[in-house]
C-alpha cells in the first residue's frame, strides 16, 4: 500500500462524502448504504478471502452489532455505542469461530449456518432485550453531544468510517498477523510447519472480522432507525458473500466495489421496473437477477471484478502479456480434486 | 394419545423429508457438492406437478411427468453450471447452489405469485379412525409413497449395474475412470435422480401442507439433520429425515407450549416462536462438537 494509493482513496472518500453531503435524501441514502455494506464486506473478506474460514453467520453478526448499538445508543452512550457494538460482536464472532479449531472447510461452514439461524431466533424471542419480531426503535446517533440531524450527515460519518476501516485492514494484511492468515488459508499444515500458531491466527481473524461486522451493524441500526430480526436473516449473509465474490475474494478494494455493485443493482432494477408494465413482478425480477448475478460471476469471472478490471487495464496499457490461459481441467470429476486435497 | 398422534404426523412428514435428504447425500457422495438448492428442487417439483394437474392430467401421470421434468432440470444444472466448477473453491460451490436457490424461488414467485395455493386433492379425502387416533389418507399415502420410493431407490443403488457404477464413481472416481466408468455421466445421473426425488417430495409436502414458496426452506432446515446422520451415508439420510419429522412434530406440539408455560412463570417472554426450525441446528452444534463425522459417517470424511 503506497502513499499514492492512500491519497487516492482519501480523495475518493472526500469526493463521495462531498457528493452525498450536497445531494438529496435518496442519493445520500444510496451512498451511505454502499458504505455500510462495504464495511461489512471488508470484514467478511478478511475472514473468507484472507483467512479461508467460510462463514454464513455474517448476517446474524451484523444483527448482533445492530442490537448492541441500539441498546447502548438508547441508553445514551453516544458515539461510544459504536465501539460497544464492535466489541460485543467481536466476542460473539470469536464464539462462533471456536468450532473452527476442530472443524475445517465444509463442516465449519455448516456450523456457522447453525449460528446464523440460532442467533436470529434469539433476536426474535428475547423480547425484553430486542423487542421481538416488531423490532427495536433506535434513537439517532449522538456524536459530540448533539444528535446526527439528517441523512447527509450520516453519509460523511459512514464514508469516514469506511475509509478508516479500509486503511486499518489494508495495514493489518501487510503485517505478520495478516500474512499468517494467508498461510492458514493455503494450508494449516504449512502454517504449523512455519511456526504459526494456527488457533491464535484464527481467533485473531474472527475477532477482527467480528469487530468490523459490529460497526457495520451499528451504522445500519442508526441509519435505518430500526433493528428488526427480518433484516439479519440468512439473506443478508448471502448478500454479503455475494459482494466479496463479485468484488474478488482476498481483495479489500474489491469488497467495496462488490458492495456497491450488489447494493446498487437491485435499486437500478427497481428504477427500470417503474417504466415497465410489470409492477407486481419487479421484486421477483430483482431476486432472479441477483441469483443469476451470483451464478454468472462464479462461472465467468470467479476472481471477481477486480481481476476483470486488472485484465482490462493490462490490455489497454499493452505492457502486460495477454492473460495466461487457464490450464484445461484434466479431471472430469469434482470429487477427484476434493480427494487430492485431503 | 397426543404423543401418538404427533408421532404419526411426524413419521409421515419425516418420510418425505427422508426422500429429499436422500438427494442431498447422493449428490454429495458422487460429486462432493453441498447442494443448498435441494429445497428449491422440491419447491419447483411441487409447482410443476401443480401446473400439470391444472392442465388436466391424471394424478399419476402428473406426478411421473413432474419427476421426469425435474430430472431434466437437475441434469441441466449439473451440465451447465456445476460441471464448469470442478476446480472452484468450496465457498464458490456453496454460493452457486445458494444462487440457484434464490433464482428458482424468484422464478416460482414470478410465475405463481407469493400466496399459498391449495393443492388439488390427489388422494381420496377422509381419514382412518384408529382407536381414537386420526390418520388422514393424505398422510398415509405420503408415507407409503415416500417410504416405498426411498426403499426402492436404496435397492436400486445396491443391486443394479447403474447403482454399482454410481457407488464406484462415488467411492473412488479415479479407479472408476480406470475401469471404464464414465464418471461425469454418473454425476449427471446422480443430479437427475436427486432432483426427481426432491420433486416428488415437494409435491407430497404440498399435498400435506399446501403449496407455497416456503417448501424451499426444507433444504436449509434438513441440512443440519443430514450432517447429524453423516453426509456420506444414504441410510443415515433416511433416518435423519424421519428424525427431523418427529423432532418438528414434537417440538411444535409439546415442547414449545411447555417451554412457553415455564418461561411465562418468571419472564415477560410470551412465545418461543418457531422453535421447531431451530432445534435441528441446536442438535447440529452439539453433534459437531462431539462427533463431527455424524452418527453413521466415517471418520476422516471432512474436506480439507
Amino acid at each position: 500500500m503506497t502513499t499514492r494509493q492512500i491519497l487516492l482513496a482519501l480523495a475518493l472518500a472526500i469526493l463521495f462524502a462531498a457528493i452525498g453531503y450536497n445531494s438529496g435524501r435518496f442519493w445520500a441514502y444510496l451512498i451511505y448504504a454502499v458504505a455500510i455494506a462495504g464495511i461489512g464486506a471488508l470484514s467478511l473478506n478478511l475472514l473468507i478471502g484472507f483467512c479461508g474460514q467460510i462463514t454464513f453467520a455474517q448476517g446474524a453478526l451484523i444483527g448482533v452489532g445492530a442490537y448492541s448499538a441500539a441498546i447502548a445508543g438508547n441508553a445514551g452512550w453516544g458515539g461510544f455505542s459504536l465501539l460497544v457494538a464492535g466489541v460485543v460482536t467481536a466476542l460473539v464472532s470469536l464464539l462462533i469461530g471456536l468450532p473452527a479449531l476442530r472443524l475445517r472447510g465444509l463442516y465449519f461452514a455448516i456450523s456457522t449456518l447453525a449460528a446464523q439461524f440460532i442467533l436470529v431466533y434469539f433476536f426474535k424471542i428475547l423480547q425484553p432485550l430486542t423487542n421481538g419480531v416488531s423490532g427495536l426503535v433506535v434513537k439517532p446517533l449522538t456524536l459530540f453531544g448533539r444528535p446526527v440531524a439528517n441523512d447527509q450527515e450520516y453519509v460523511v460519518i459512514c464514508i469516514a468510517i469506511l475509509f478508516l476501516s479500509w486503511l486499518f485492514l489494508a495495514r493489518i494484511t501487510r503485517t505478520d498477523m495478516g500474512r499468517a492468515f494467508l498461510v492458514v488459508r493455503e494450508s494449516e499444515l504449512v502454517a504449523r510447519g512455519m511456526g504459526i500458531d494456527v488457533s491464535r491466527a484464527k481467533a485473531q481473524a474472527f475477532l477482527l472480522s467480528g469487530f468490523f461486522a459490529g460497526i457495520c451493524g451499528a451504522l445500519f441500526a442508526f441509519t435505518s432507525r430500526l433493528a428488526n430480526p427480518e433484516a439479519f436473516e440468512i439473506a443478508l449473509s448471502v448478500d454479503q458473500t455475494a459482494m466479496i465474490i463479485v468484488g474478488g475474494l482476498g481483495s479489500l478494494t474489491g469488497s467495496i466495489v462488490g458492495a456497491a455493485f450488489v447494493t446498487l443493482l437491485p435499486e437500478a432494477i427497481e428504477r427500470l421496473g417503474e417504466f415497465l408494465p410489470v409492477a407486481g413482478l419487479v421484486s421477483a425480477f430483482r431476486e432472479m437477477a441477483f441469483g443469476l448475478l451470483i451464478i454468472l460471476f462464479l462461472l465467468l469471472e470467479p476472481r471477481g471484478l477486480v481481476a476483470f478490471v486488472r485484465r482490462l487495464a493490462a490490455r489497454w496499457s499493452g505492457k502486460a502479456k495477454a492473460p495466461a490461459k487457464r490450464a484445461p481441467a484434466k479431471t472430469s470429476n469434482r470429487a477427484v480434486t476434493a480427494q487430492d486435497g485431503r | 394419545m397426543i404423543a401418538l398422534q404427533l408421532a404419526i404426523s411426524g413419521i409421515a412428514t419425516g418420510s418425505v423429508y427422508a426422500l429429499i435428504a436422500l438427494g442431498i447425500v447422493l449428490i454429495y457422495k458422487c460429486s462432493g457438492v453441498v447442494n443448498f438448492a435441494q429445497g428449491a428442487y422440491a419447491m419447483l417439483g411441487a409447482y410443476v406437478t401443480y401446473a400439470l394437474l391444472k392442465l388436466g392430467l391424471p394424478a399419476l401421470l402428473a406426478v411421473l411427468f413432474g419427476m421426469a421434468l425435474m430430472a431434466l432440470a437437475g441434469m441441466a444444472t449439473e451440465r451447465l453450471i456445476l460441471r464448469r466448477m470442478l476446480k472452484a473453491q468450496i465457498v464458490s460451490v456453496m454460493m452457486v447452489t445458494l444462487g440457484l436457490l434464490i433464482f428458482f424461488r424468484a422464478f416460482c414467485l414470478a410465475i405463481w405469485g407469493p400466496d399459498q395455493i391449495a393443492f388439488p386433492q390427489v388422494f381420496p379425502s377422509g381419514s382412518i379412525d384408529f382407536a381414537g387416533i386420526f390418520i388422514t389418507y393424505n398422510y398415509l399415502a405420503a408415507f407409503a409413497l415416500a417410504t416405498t420410493l426411498s426403499v426402492a431407490f436404496l435397492l436400486f443403488y445396491r443391486h443394479t449395474s447403474i447403482g454399482l457404477m454410481q457407488r464406484c464413481a462415488a467411492d473412488n472416481p479415479r479407479a472408476a475412470l480406470a475401469i471404464g466408468i464414465h464418471v461425469s455421466n454418473q454425476v449427471s445421473i446422480a443430479w437427475a435422480a436427486s432432483a426427481a426425488l426432491a420433486g416428488l417430495g415437494g409435491a407430497l409436502l404440498a399435498t400435506l401442507g399446501g403449496l407455497s414458496l416456503n417448501i424451499s426452506d426444507i433444504g436449509l432446515i434438513a441440512f443440519p439433520v443430514i450432517v447429524v446422520g453423516g453426509l456420506e451415508s444414504l441410510a443415515g439420510a433416511l433416518i435423519a429425515g424421519f428424525l427431523l419429522g418427529m423432532l418438528e412434530a414434537f417440538t411444535e406440539g409439546m415442547l414449545s407450549p411447555a417451554i412457553e408455560e415455564f418461561l411465562r412463570g418468571f419472564t415477560t417472554i410470551q412465545s418461543v416462536g418457531a422453535l421447531q426450525q431451530v432445534i435441528p441446528y441446536g442438535l447440529l452444534v452439539l453433534m459437531l462438537l462431539v462427533r463431527p463425522q455424524g452418527i453413521f459417517g466415517r471418520a476422516g470424511t471432512e474436506r480439507v
